[in-house]
């Protein structure tokens, strides 16, 4: 075993953080305040090859592999969450699905835009209806010629109010149940489609996240992305992914909490000393790094398994659900070591208490996460379990 | 047109520790890095290379490690990397890696400009360039913020001169040492750094430059290191101007300052 990293990981790596540092942490705070989706830094990240970062170089990416890309949204999360997110969902979400299963002509089409930055992507599965039951769906998706009509409603779909590229889930046989949905990549521009009020948000509040309304929305039918009733198993190998990236992003936003905590424990003084000094604030400190670390190994074997072109699902559920659950933790306990300013918008760890809260939501919430791990395990005793 | 940048790896500093009671300083956990004036000189040389397509290669003296600060460059943008190593050239000063340097650059033939940074972060000394364009016989700029054209055989930069700025026009090929700061050094891009290890580097060696152990023989030798002694606490004072003057001009006079 050997825990060295590549050369070009460790170049990816420093430059992810110095770009973190120098150009997304400043921004992060009015991002925050302001509900301000992160645009500048996104042509940024343009220019730096992050937008496309995992697409091969003929796409204008730089083929970033799974761990590479770890490391990318880890850092960004640690900056700001909200534009950690936000590129995700575009790049982790969109892109990468259209990348792992379009065809070569969608390829084309699309992912230079993306990776140039000129268009955005998102993602929308989830219905008024349906979230942690994503095969209950309800949009219909008919065929009229060489057209597919869309009709329904999507909700919380990240990016929609600054996206031009949806990955839609629908039904093409609304009795098949899972087996009767199927992808599109749907255009902004195409007739019927409609984008909703931006939601209001805990935290995140970077993050451009609406309902979309398919009003008999046409699409054309070479957007049809995999084959007919392939859709909700490409939302599956879709989620697998991401929940990997969204795992480093928690691994990124604790880190920041636990930063944010060590220091102030060293400069505030109660009793004559720094609080640093009192046992029940180094447990919490601890306690954070313990698990932090913990997750760190868990997000980057799974990055390895996944690399190795190896079945990751169960890792993943349980990276992303230990890391919605340790994030929380962290945030709260580092929120406590600041005692009331900890509570003042001001300061970063109260930003970083919001956000975490969502991670343990998105893209399957812990209780799903914990069903995907356990329905794992009882499948090797040939017991098949149902959510 | 051909522009060479000399670069040099250090421990970053705000990665090392300094202790003063027990006068040790911890180098070894900081990170390796590119020099972040050299960072600057990088840039400025990046930026002809799209204004006007120079070409651009890096060279560095040191051990195998400092292959990944070439490298870092070439995914920053620069064409070509070179690595001066060999026993010899560990353990040259400055005098010697200026002329290992000078050596290397000869050995490339034609060049127009070397772009250098103006200080090394780790030892302060700002004497590569000077030395450089010494050995190489050609002028150099020193404290150059900003190069404002390259055009016929000539380079007209703004330097800093006595707290003002200057323009001053040089003939080339030159060395510019670009101050501190100076510019935003690019990042390396994703695309580069993938392929930044694909590419077949250069290693010189001191033979290869014609240099002997006498030629590289180190002129200062190294005492040791210490700590400069620690600084005493500021007083604040208050009170009406003309009191706050009278203290201060009787402060200055009591240290015979005045
Ligand atoms: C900020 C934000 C951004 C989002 N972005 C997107 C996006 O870009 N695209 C997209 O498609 N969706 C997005 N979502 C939606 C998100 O994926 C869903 O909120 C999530 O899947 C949960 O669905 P739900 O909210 O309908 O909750 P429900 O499914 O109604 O769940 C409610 C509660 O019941 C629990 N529960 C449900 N079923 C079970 C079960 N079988 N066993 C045990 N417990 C269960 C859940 O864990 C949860 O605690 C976003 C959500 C948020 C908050």
């Amino acid at each position: 075993m050997d825990f060295t990293l590549s050369e070009e990981h460790q170049m990816f790596r420093s430059m992810f953080r110095d770009f973190a540092q120098k150009e997304v942490a400043p921004l992060a705070q009015t991002t925050d305040h302001e509900e301000k989706p992160p645009l500048e830094i996104l042509k940024k990240m343009a220019e730096q090859g992050f937008l496309g970062a995992t697409f091969p170089e003929k796409y204008g990416g730089s083929e970033l592999d799974n761990l590479g890309y770890c490391f990318l949204m880890e850092e960004m999360a640690g900056a700001c969450m909200s534009t950690a997110l936000t590129l995700h969902v575009h790049l982790g979400l969109a892109g990468n699905t259209i990348l792992r299963e379009g065809t070569e002509a969608q390829k084309e089409k699309y992912l230079p835009d993306m990776a140039e930055g000129t268009k955005l992507g998102a993602f929308a599965l989830t219905e008024p209806e349906a979230g942690s039951d994503a095969a209950a769906i309800r949009t219909v998706a008919v065929k009229k010629g060489d057209e597919y009509i869309l009709t329904g409603n999507k909700l919380w779909v990240t990016n929609a109010g600054i996206a031009d590229i949806f990955i839609v889930f629908a039904k093409t046989d609304p009795q098949a149940g899972a087996r009767g949905i199927s992808a599109f990549i749907v255009e902004k521009s195409f007739p019927g489609f409609k984008v909703g009020r931006r939601e209001r948000l805990l935290g995140l509040r970077g993050v451009v996240c609406n309902p979309i309304y398919l009003e008999e929305c046409r699409v054309p039918a070479e957007n049809l992305l995999g084959q007919e009733g392939e859709g909700f198993k490409i939302a599956m190998r879709a989620l697998d992914y991401a929940r990997l990236g969204t795992a480093a992003m928690c691994l990124g936003l604790a880190e920041a909490a636990l930063r944010e905590g060590s220091r102030y424990a060293t400069e505030r003084s109660q009793f004559g000393g720094p609080i640093a000094l009192k046992q029940a604030i180094q447990n919490y400190v601890a306690e954070s790094a313990i698990k932090i670390e913990a997750l760190r190994h868990l997000v980057e074997y799974t990055a390895w398994l996944a690399d190795k072109g190896e079945r990751f699902t169960k890792e993943a559920a349980m990276a992303k659900a230990f890391g919605g659950e340790i994030v929380r933790w962290v945030a709260d306990r580092m929120l406590q070591v600041h005692g009331g300013y900890g509570y003042m918008r001001e300061y970063t760890i109260e930003r970083i208490y919001r956000d975490a809260r969502a991670l343990s939501i998105i893209e399957g919430t812990t209780e799903i996460q914990r069903f995907i791990v356990a329905s794992d395990i009882f499948s090797g005793y040939g017991l098949k379990i149902k959510p | 047109m051909r522009v060479i940048v000399p670069i040099k790896q250090i421990r970053d500093p705000r990665g090392v520790k300094a202790d003063p009671r027990r006068q040790q300083v911890t180098l070894e956990e900081a990170e390796l890095v590119i020099n972040p004036t050299d960072r600057n000189a990088l840039e400025e040389a990046l930026v002809l290379k799209d204004k006007l397509g120079a070409k651009v290669t890096v060279i560095s003296i040191g051990g195998p490690e400092v292959e990944d600060s070439i490298r870092e460059a070439w995914a920053c943008g620069a064409d070509e990397g070179i690595l001066l190593s060999d026993e010899l050239l560990a353990k040259a000063d400055f005098r010697g890696a200026a002329l290992a340097l000078a050596k290397a650059i000869q050995k490339l033939g034609d060049f127009d400009l070397i772009i250098a940074g103006a200080m090394a972060a780790d030892t302060c000394q700002g004497q590569l360039g000077p030395r450089l364009a010494a050995a190489l016989d050609i002028p150099c700029v020193n404290d150059v913020y900003r190069i404002l054209e390259v055009s016929g055989g000539k380079a007209r930069v703004i330097r800093g001169w006595d707290e003002k700025f200057l323009e001053v026009e040089v003939e080339l090929p030159a060395v510019l040492c670009i101050a501190p700061g100076a510019n935003v050094p690019r990042l390396p891009h994703g695309a580069r750094i993938m392929n930044s290890y694909q590419w077949e580097m250069p290693v010189w060696k001191a033979s290869d430059l014609g240099l002997s152990e006498e030629d590289l023989r180190p002129g200062v030798e190294e005492r040791g290191l210490s700590f400069p002694p620690e600084r005493v606490r500021g007083r604040v004072s208050r009170g009406s101007p003309e009191d706050l003057a009278r203290e201060l001009v009787s402060f200055l006079r009591e240290r015979h300052l005045i």
